[in-house]
């Protein structure tokens, strides 16, 4: 039972280490430093500049298509590498190639539709 | 060098595919490729026309190809595919079921006669409310990858019904429901009640979509195997605590039970019924339940018959939830779409009932009352796209106050429908309705019959108003007018109002096939 | 296989889809088509010779077999007499609606619900299916409805609203039993059904499916507590909507308890039996003491109905050869002279411009004698007076519950004997109430008052002549509900 047990306790243990140590180095500082506000200190930090705008900004839909795009090939890679090592090993006839690419031209047809509808252009 | 090369491997068997028995769902995937690379290539001008050309034939082609296997399908049902697809004559029947409304309902889509340009978004890229949104609500294009989108869900649908595995059931469902969260948001007019609607629709599916995969999951590990027929065997003998078994069974059926739109999970109907375009509406309601009875069935049957006994009880509770929150709210409504989709969330707790009565007779009766409850919604739902006034769809009750007088055939069809709903004798839904409750009466479940029908007569009510509201009524002087539809959607609702009077009147063929044949495993 | 109830029912079918496309002539053709079907009707009636047992004028054809549901129409003594009435009450309708003041709005809407209506009750009386009788039974219930909410009265929303939902929810309950019954049996052929006298069921299951069937069918009876939609209902309907309620929807009800629930569940009946007699004498005696307090005519006939109803409960309740043909003397009796009733009803709203007995003021034999007098006829048959129809009925009855079937508590059923005797002293009082109110006394100053129209005549005189003839001559009911009686019912 030590056994079972002690390899959680130890996660548990780094776990509240972890926590503490954030917590004490935190709070010293709290407790150490000067505080004297200021409201040009206060400003929101924007590469030294003056922040200009809003706190909110609007993000582009472009990022999301391409990470979406990018999920789908990621996925299609988990596929593809197992299936890459053994397809031409002997008793794996066409079928097996004939399959993955039946696969990738699902794909295809979607990045293709992708491509016609101006999606994967940046601007 | 030698050693990074892989051992020698021996030949693999390839899986047995009958492809004769799967061609229908083949065709209508290849044909939503095609149309999603006609999408693509083909020009804004005739894609309309190549698009529904292309979505008739291939449903066309798949009710071929469904007609020439049926007729000398093996009566005990194959399973092919490495045993994950399981056409058996439960599965053929939904799938013919799933292929002639899914037709009725592509006709609803492709219809611009009463709208013009259809009743989807021409640019749904357009933001709500502006300059070009009014344009656009009056232009004469339409968004047509609603028409790939649709075959794709159809197949999802055919497929969730006749999987034979729980991930080919999670990959079905997702499949199915994918396209519709998309199709839910494309209304043309009143866009943001439309993309509330798909909002609310995507979360929530999304949601529910997980909690059947934790469901398979615990399941996988109590059984060893996510195939049902396994999780059964497992069921009768293992040694492993029935908790992973049974909240396994839990969170699965919430999954199902939402797609079903069965309360207490049916929060989502009436937001995305009311807010979706008619068409996509007609065609959840009509395909989309029979697909997920369809499953339900399946995993009910064959991978928790055995079990029965610990959780019918609180699928009893769910049924009588769903019967009373459909009958009682429905009371309550205003609009005519929202008072469809409570009417809708008491038939699927009706359904409920015959799918809880594990017998053949449960089932032939389920499977019967789905193709008569798909045919009469679908018809209705055409039927309420045609009450237009100049904002669209005049889809309050109000609005549809003497309605008779102003069209006699639209209240005719639409009261008809209604009492069809209601399961009064001689049409489509008394029969439905009578063969579920024998069903459920000779399982022993009789308090859950007698709740049925008084939750049976309630909803009656609410169809008796509008009927009362379209005869009895005087029309308000700037009401709304009746367009008169197009070939396309007459066809459709004329398909619906047929089906519906010959099943109340013969119906002795369509229980035959009903009733033929069991699951396959 | 016999045409004849096949053709009974297609008649008016046929003339209901034919008027629909019709203006004036729709009322016309109504008449054509329900003097035809009233001419088969009688044909029937001859037809069968009531002294050989079993079902006469058989049509059996599958209908859906997978589910061993049957066409399965037939007659015998006791339907023969209701099937006639329903005829004769329709054809009697017509008329009265071919009148040039009579004729309603949309004629051809109306005259096709009333042809609709005739089907679904013929139906009923003929079907020899259980499922069959209740696919008859529920096609009445949205005509009539629309009989009432398009045509009725001031009230007519919320009266026709409760009576369909009061009726979906007893058919709902009705509809329960039957499937316990097929459930357990695997059968809905009533004749069969009647044969085995409840073998196949246990005790506790014909009881429970007989508080099924009849509890639904109390509904349409109306039994004492369940009859709160029947005054609205009756006193908003159009006038021959009233008439059809009361003189043949009333009967469905009961004719299902004769047919079905006592012969097909004995066990459940001897159990239950004394219920239904109990709740039958409270509702004469309640409906007595509403009547007295009622002011309006047709509310007051309504409630009359609930009592004469109780009447017929009383003698089903006894279980005997004696009581049924009480019961089913008491609803052919009920049934000609509550039509007579309504339709002078009808006949004195459209003269006094309402039914309520204060507007027409009294006085109503100087303006209107001969109506005054029909009047007068019909109200003492209703209490029973002796010589006209409802006397042998409310004597059959309670002449069975002096001797109820053995098994069934005795002294008992001699309290309902004695409690129904002051229920009808109760109904003379109140009729005789009625009478003074309305027809004697002096009248306020009236002008261009009719008395009654060559074609009321016609269609009120048979009615008239019947309730005088089965009065003097009760075994003109009686000798074919006999021999059926003790054929179809022989185990009580």
């Amino acid at each position: 039972m030590h056994g079972y047990f002690g390899a959680y306790g130890l996660v548990a243990l780094l776990l509240v280490v972890g926590a503490v140590f954030v917590t004490v180095a935190l709070t010293a500082n709290r407790l150490l430093r000067p505080a004297r506000p200021t409201p040009q200190k206060l400003l929101t930090y924007e590469c030294g500049v003056d922040p200009v705008g809003g706190g909110w900004a609007q993000s582009y839909v472009r990022y999301y298509v391409f990470t979406f795009l990018y999920v789908v090939f990621a996925v299609d890679a988990v596929f593809l590498f197992p299936w890459a090592t053994v397809f031409a090993a002997p008793g794996f006839g066409v079928a097996t190639l004939v399959e993955m690419f039946v696969f990738l031209g699902f794909l295809a047809v979607g990045i293709l539709y992708a491509w016609r509808k101006g999606v994967l252009s940046w601007a | 060098m030698l050693a990074l090369q892989p051992p020698p491997q021996a030949p693999i068997d390839a899986p047995q595919i009958e492809y004769s028995a799967i061609l229908p769902v083949l065709i209508l995937l290849g044909a939503a490729c095609i149309g999603v690379l006609v999408e693509a290539f083909v020009s804004k001008a005739s894609r309309w026309a190549a698009q529904v050309t292309l979505s008739l034939l291939a449903i066309l082609g798949a009710g071929l190809a469904f007609v020439l296997y049926v007729t000398d399908s093996p009566e005990r049902g194959l399973t092919t595919l490495y045993r994950t697809i399981a056409v058996d004559r439960p599965a053929l029947f939904l799938w013919g079921t799933l292929l002639a409304l899914g037709l009725g309902a592509l006709l609803l889509i492709a219809d611009r006669t009463v709208e013009r340009g259809g009743a989807f978004v021409a640019q749904a890229g357009i933001r709500p409310g502006t300059v070009q949104d009014r344009a656009q609500m009056a232009s004469g294009g339409m968004q047509t990858e609603v028409f790939p989108l649709t075959l794709f869900a159809l197949s999802g649908m055919m497929i969730f019904c006749a999987a034979n595995d729980l991930l080919t059931m999670f990959i079905a469902l997702e499949v199915l429901s994918l396209p519709l969260y998309l199709m839910c948001g494309l209304a043309r007019r009143r866009r943001l009640i439309s993309q509330e609607s798909a909002v609310k629709y995507f979360l929530l599916g999304a949601f529910a979509s997980a909690f059947f995969l934790y469901g398979l999951a615990l399941l996988y590990g109590y059984a060893g195997s996510v195939k049902l027929a396994d999780i059964a065997n497992a069921a009768a003998g293992s040694a492993a605590s029935d908790t992973l078994l049974f909240g396994g069974f839990g969170l699965l059926v919430v999954g199902l039970m939402f797609k079903a739109s069965v309360g207490p999970f049916h929060a989502w109907t009436p937001d995305v019924y009311q807010g979706s375009p008619t068409p996509i509406t007609a065609f959840m309601a009509a395909c989309t339940k029979v697909a997920a009875f369809g499953g339900i069935l399946r995993v009910l049957t064959v991978g928790f018959e055995s079990t029965s006994w610990e959780w019918r009880g609180v699928l009893w509770v769910v049924a009588v939830a769903s019967m009373v929150i459909g009958a009682v709210l429905g009371l309550t409504q205003t609009d005519i779409k929202r008072m469809l989709a409570y009417s809708s969330i008491a038939h699927a707790g009706f359904l409920l009932v015959g799918a809880l009565a594990l017998r053949p007779e449960g089932l032939s009766g389920t499977l019967f009352y789905l193709l008569t409850y798909g045919f009469t919604t679908l018809a209705a739902f055409g039927a309420v796209s045609l009450v237009r006034d100049s904002n669209g769809e005049a889809t309050h009750l109000s609005q549809w106050a003497g309605l008779a007088k102003r069209s006699p055939v639209l209240a005719w069809v639409f009261a008809f429908l209604l009492l069809a709903m209601a399961g009064i004798p001689l049409t489509s839904g008394f029969i439905g309705k009578f063969v579920v409750f024998s069903a459920g009466i000779q399982d022993g479940m009789a308090p859950l019959v007698v709740i049925a029908l008084v939750a049976s007569a309630v909803a009656a009510f609410f169809y008796l108003r509008v009927i009362v509201l379209m005869f009895f009524s005087d029309p308000a002087p700037d009401g709304p007018t009746v367009t008169v539809p197009g070939t396309f959607t007459t066809a459709a609702i004329t398909l619906g109002v047929l089906v519906t009077l010959v099943l109340g009147l013969v119906p002795a063929f369509a229980l035959d096939w009903a009733g033929t044949g069991t699951f396959a495993f | 296989m016999s045409v004849l109830p096949v053709l009974l029912l297609a008649v008016p079918l046929i003339g209901c889809l034919a008027v629909l496309g019709m203006r004036r002539a729709a009322v016309l053709v109504g008449v054509l088509t329900t003097g035809i079907t009233f001419a088969i009707a009688v044909a029937i009636a001859f037809a069968v010779d009531y002294t050989r047992p079993g079902t006469h004028l058989v049509t059996d054809a599958p209908w859906i077999p997978p589910l061993g549901i049957r066409f399965h129409l037939g007659v015998d003594g006791v339907s023969v007499p209701l099937v006639v009435l329903t005829a004769l009450l329709c054809f009697l309708s017509m008329i009265y609606v071919a009148r040039r003041e009579g004729t309603p709005e949309r004629p051809h809407s109306f005259v096709s619900l009333v042809l609709l209506t005739e089907v679904g009750m013929l139906g009923t009386f003929t079907a020899l299916d259980l499922l069959l009788f209740f696919v008859f039974f529920e096609v009445v219930l949205v005509p009539m409805y629309a009989l009432i909410a398009g045509w009725g009265g001031a009230g007519r929303g919320p009266a026709a609203r409760q009576f369909i939902l009061y009726t979906l929810l007893g058919s709902g309950v009705l509809l329960v039993g039957l499937l316990v019954i097929y459930g357990h049996t695997s059968t809905l052929d009533m004749v069969e059904l009647a044969g085995r006298d409840g073998a196949g069921m246990s005790r506790a299951v014909q009881v429970i499916a007989f508080v099924l069937v009849a509890g639904g069918l109390a509904v349409k009876v109306p039994m004492w507590p369940l009859h709160t939609w029947l005054p609205d209902a009756h006193s908003e309907a159009p006038t021959v909507g009233s008439v059809l309620l009361a003189g043949v929807l009333l009967k469905m009800g009961t004719y299902g308890l004769v047919r079905i629930a006592v012969p097909v569940l004995p066990e459940g009946a001897l159990a239950v039996a004394p219920f239904l007699g109990a709740f039958g004498v409270i509702g004469i005696v309640y409906a007595a003491l509403a009547c007295l307090a009622q002011r309006d005519l047709k509310r007051l006939i309504a409630f009359s109905s609930v009592g004469h109803m109780g009447f017929v409960l009383l003698g089903i309740a006894t279980l005997t050869p004696a009581g049924m043909n009480a019961a089913l003397f008491a609803n052919i009796a009920h049934g000609l002279i509550t039509g007579l009733l309504f339709f002078l009803a009808g006949g004195m709203a459209e003269r006094f411009g309402s039914t309520d007995m204060d507007r027409i003021g009294g006085g109503t034999l100087a303006v209107t004698p001969r109506l005054s007098v029909l009047l007068i006829i019909a109200a003492v048959a209703s209490f029973g007076l002796p010589g006209l129809a409802g006397f042998w009925g409310e004597m059959l009855a309670m002449l069975a519950a002096f001797d109820p079937a053995a098994g069934l508590n005795r002294p008992l059923y001699l309290v309902f004997m004695v409690v129904a005797g002051l229920g009808a002293l109760l109904t003379a009082a109140y009729f005789l109430v009625m009478l003074r109110r309305v027809v004697q006394g002096t009248s306020p100053r009236r002008q261009g008052v009719l008395d009654v129209t060559p074609v009321e005549y016609l269609a009120w005189a048979p009615l008239v002549v019947l309730v005088f003839v089965v009065g003097l001559w009760p075994g003109l009911v009686l000798v074919p509900t006999v021999d059926a009686v003790r054929f179809y019912l022989g185990g009580l």
